[in-house]
């Protein structure tokens, strides 16, 4: 039940912000997340922002695979 | 004349002629486009090839192109995946009372263009109009006839353990259009469907490479079921890199969206090429020369093992089956 | 350039963890569907050592849809003429009788949606319709859910209602708990709810990772996963900290417990969780399909030959269903299992048993 998708916030106005996922724009909820930026990265699922996402994959797998 | 198509233009009566006069005719010029009941035509050299198909779209009108721009590419397409050069077509109109006649005018239109780009002549036609709510605006049927060229035999059935198989495009942008012109789910993008009419780059291939195996266009049901089509008639396995398959990176973002796969989305100007190896650079080649085709490119080969199967390299480098397409194409969210 | 060389690495090296494993024989229950989907899609089964093996958990939220609530919904739509606003996958969801697909073609208005808050927008614009949204999902999707009740609040929409079959992950947690070694903790979930169950659940000794979705991050958390279960103590590890958190999203959880309150639920196959769901609470009760429309007497009945309840509890694989690809296939399932693309009957039939068998490298 997670379907969810990386994008990116192009702008925000009135709890709703427009995402944007390798050129697909879509405007979503941004009501469950405080301190947005346009910029910042998002995941979105069922139409609605519900993370911040504060890195990204390549790094984190990196990290926790150099670990081991 | 009014500016919607009425009952009264398809009883057969002046406006029928009018109709026929102001827009067919205008558009549709040629020596053999004719008022009799049936044109006469010269018959070509070579053997023939005859196809027909059936358009029903909504909307009508889309990012690059129309319905009557389809029904000239779905058929002149059809005959080029025979090696068949299109020479004539007919096309018959089912039209919905009420219909605005410009729009009747630039789907017309777009038809004149598009046979042009390859000489394909509309020698004869037919009007119909249903009453409100009988037809969903417009659809229109194409027949076409075209020429084989010497020398060329393709068929779904001629797949061989070793072909390359070739995509003449990125694959899913006319499905991804359509989806988005529904504006169902409100997403945007800049995609533009991939809808052409493909016989140029077909015949540029064929005259230096007639020994290619397989030509289909992946058009309903996208690229991942013409490889299951080919995949049974030929009676071989598919071996797919799924990191070669070309995909336009709005139509990935839509997918993503709507948790769908590029590769069952439907394409209007894609071909399927299965050609022997040792010719597949040299097809790759003339196509990178040719409009529509420029991005075209290797997505995998066949194998003799796995018959009647697609399989599939993913991401993270496993094998994989490709599931086969099926059912209604529903947003998967949840 | 630089990129592509540390990708492969990183995947190389995962997929050697994995494939080489040979510690003690250990039992994965991925719970989420989407962790199936694409467990399936990527081939990741068959590259896993044997000694580690895949199970398919009532993570996917329209497989565990009590067929009572496929049922409410076409008496929603046919005797209630309301309009019903769904996401897509529910749509082939088998009732007692038949699907919302069928009811459509019968007469039922059913529209897909990609948001609950499309259906807000739906009811503002068709205000002579009484709509309806199935909710469904877990921690993940149940907040944007609320926010369409929230929305339609502040829009003074009354024709709007959620009929709900809201679900909690934790009672399933705690449900399947003995039939694993390890979780595979969907991160979505996650990202709403925090880490705080996956801690309480290693007090009692239950392991898990929590994953992202990508194909490497999959494999990443399973490598992550089966190092550590190698080590021989119970233990918890975060594997996709770049977008959950430990306290998770304090602003929907807040969210949903204002307008929600917990409730039993029944799921498809596995039977009556204790508080399990979550429904409307009573002051939201206008939004509420069930309060608003009588649907008393609705009972749904499961086709007694389907078998998707000891699939949902991994205690047969699909193929062993009497149903399977026989009476049941995607064209027409008699299971949930087999409607959803997250389904495990549908996965197994789409990419058969090699997807799960392992294959040598080309």
């Amino acid at each position: 039940m997670c379907v969810g998708l990386s994008a990116k916030v192009v702008s925000l106005k009135d709890g709703m912000a427009i995402v944007d996922a390798s050129g697909a724009k879509r405007s979503v909820s941004a009501q469950l997340l405080s301190d947005l930026n346009p910029g910042d990265y998002v995941m979105v699922h069922a139409g609605t922002a519900i993370a911040k996402i504060t890195d990204n994959d390549t790094d984190e797998t990196d990290n926790l695979l150099e670990e081991l | 004349m009014t500016d919607v198509v009425t009952l009264a233009h398809g009883a057969g009566g002046k406006q029928t002629s009018e109709l026929i006069e102001k827009v067919f005719k205008k558009h549709f010029q040629n020596d053999f486009f004719t008022a009799d009941d049936a044109s006469v035509l010269p018959r070509p050299a070579g053997k023939i090839a005859m196809t027909t198909d059936g358009f029903i779209v909504s909307p009508q009108f889309f990012p690059g192109g129309n319905i009557g721009k389809l029904s000239i590419c779905g058929t002149v397409n059809d005959l080029s995946c025979m090696g068949a050069k299109p020479l004539y077509m007919t096309c018959a109109f089912q039209i919905e009372e009420g219909f605005p006649i410009d729009q009747l005018e630039e789907i017309v239109s777009s038809m004149e263009k598009t046979a042009a780009e390859v000489g394909v002549k509309l020698v004869a036609g037919d009007t119909k109009v249903a009453g409100r709510g009988q037809v969903d605006h417009i659809f229109i049927t194409t027949t076409g006839v075209g020429e084989i060229l010497e020398g060329v035999d393709t068929s779904g059935a001629y797949a061989r353990p070793g072909d390359a198989i070739i995509v003449t495009g990125d694959v899913g942008r006319h499905g991804a259009t359509i989806l988005l012109s529904r504006d169902e789910y409100g997403i945007e993008a800049d995609v533009t469907t991939d809808c052409a009419p493909l016989w140029n780059p077909v015949e540029a291939v064929l005259r230096a490479v007639p020994e290619v195996h397989v030509i289909r266009d992946a058009t309903r049901g996208g690229v991942g079921t013409v490889l299951y089509e080919i995949a049974h008639e030929s009676n071989v396995g598919i071996q797919l890199n799924s990191e070669d398959i070309p995909v336009d990176p709005g139509v990935r973002g839509v997918c993503g969206m709507l948790g769908l796969e590029p590769l069952y989305l439907a394409c209007e100007g894609r071909l399927v090429m299965f050609v022997p190896e040792e010719k597949a650079d040299q097809v790759i080649e003339i196509l990178k020369g040719q409009k529509y085709t420029e991005g075209a490119a290797i997505i995998g080969h066949v194998t003799e093992d796995m018959a009647g199967h697609v399989v599939m390299t993913t991401e993270i480098g496993a094998q994989t089956l490709l599931p086969e397409p099926g059912n209604e194409l529903l947003p998967r969210i949840c | 350039m630089a990129d592509t060389v540390t990708k492969e690495d990183t995947l190389a090296k995962a997929r050697r963890i994995l494939k080489d494993y040979d510690g003690p024989k250990v039992r994965i229950m991925e719970v989420c569907g989407t962790h199936t989907h694409e467990i399936f899609r990527q081939g990741v089964r068959r590259i896993l050592s044997p000694k580690i093996e895949m199970i398919s958990g009532p993570g996917c939220p329209v497989c565990v849809t009590d067929v009572t609530f496929i049922d409410e919904a076409i008496s929603l739509a046919l005797d209630h003429g309301c309009t019903i606003t769904t996401f897509g996958d529910l749509v082939r969801v088998p009732g007692t009788k038949k699907s919302l697909q069928i009811a459509r073609g019968e007469g039922a208005k059913v529209k897909v949606v990609y948001t609950p808050l499309d259906a807000v927008e739906y009811a503002k614009e068709h205000s002579e319709e009484q709509v309806v949204f199935l909710a469904v999902g877990f921690e993940t999707t149940t907040p944007s859910e609320c926010l369409a009740v929230e929305n339609a609040i502040k829009d003074g929409l009354i024709n709007l209602s959620l009929l709900t079959a809201n679900k909690t992950m934790p009672a399933a947690y705690e449900a399947m708990k003995d039939a694993t070694d390890l979780y595979l903790y969907p991160g979505h979930v996650h990202a709403i709810t925090g880490n705080k169950i996956c801690e309480d659940l290693l007090a009692e000794g239950v392991s898990g990772v929590v994953g992202g979705f990508t194909g490497k991050e999959i494999l990443t958390a399973l490598a992550v996963g089966v190092t550590e279960f190698q080590k021989g103590k119970p233990f918890f590890k975060n594997c996709y900290p770049r977008v959950v958190t430990g306290e998770g999203s304090p602003q929907a959880m807040a969210l949903v417990n204002k307008m929600m309150e917990p409730c039993d639920q029944i799921w498809r196959g596995i039977g009556l969780l204790k508080n399990s769901g979550m429904k409307l609470r009573e002051e939201y009760g206008a939004y509420d399909a069930r309060r608003k429309f009588d649907l008393s007497g609705i009972v749904g009945k499961q086709n007694p030959a389907c078998r998707c309840g000891q699939v949902l509890q991994g205690e047969l694989k699909p193929n062993q269903c009497p149903c399977f690809g026989t009476a049941c296939t995607p064209e027409h399932p008699v299971g949930a299992c087999m409607v959803s693309s997250e389904g495990a009957c549908s996965a197994w039939y789409l990419y058969g048993d090699l997807a799960t068998k392992p294959l040598e490298d080309k």
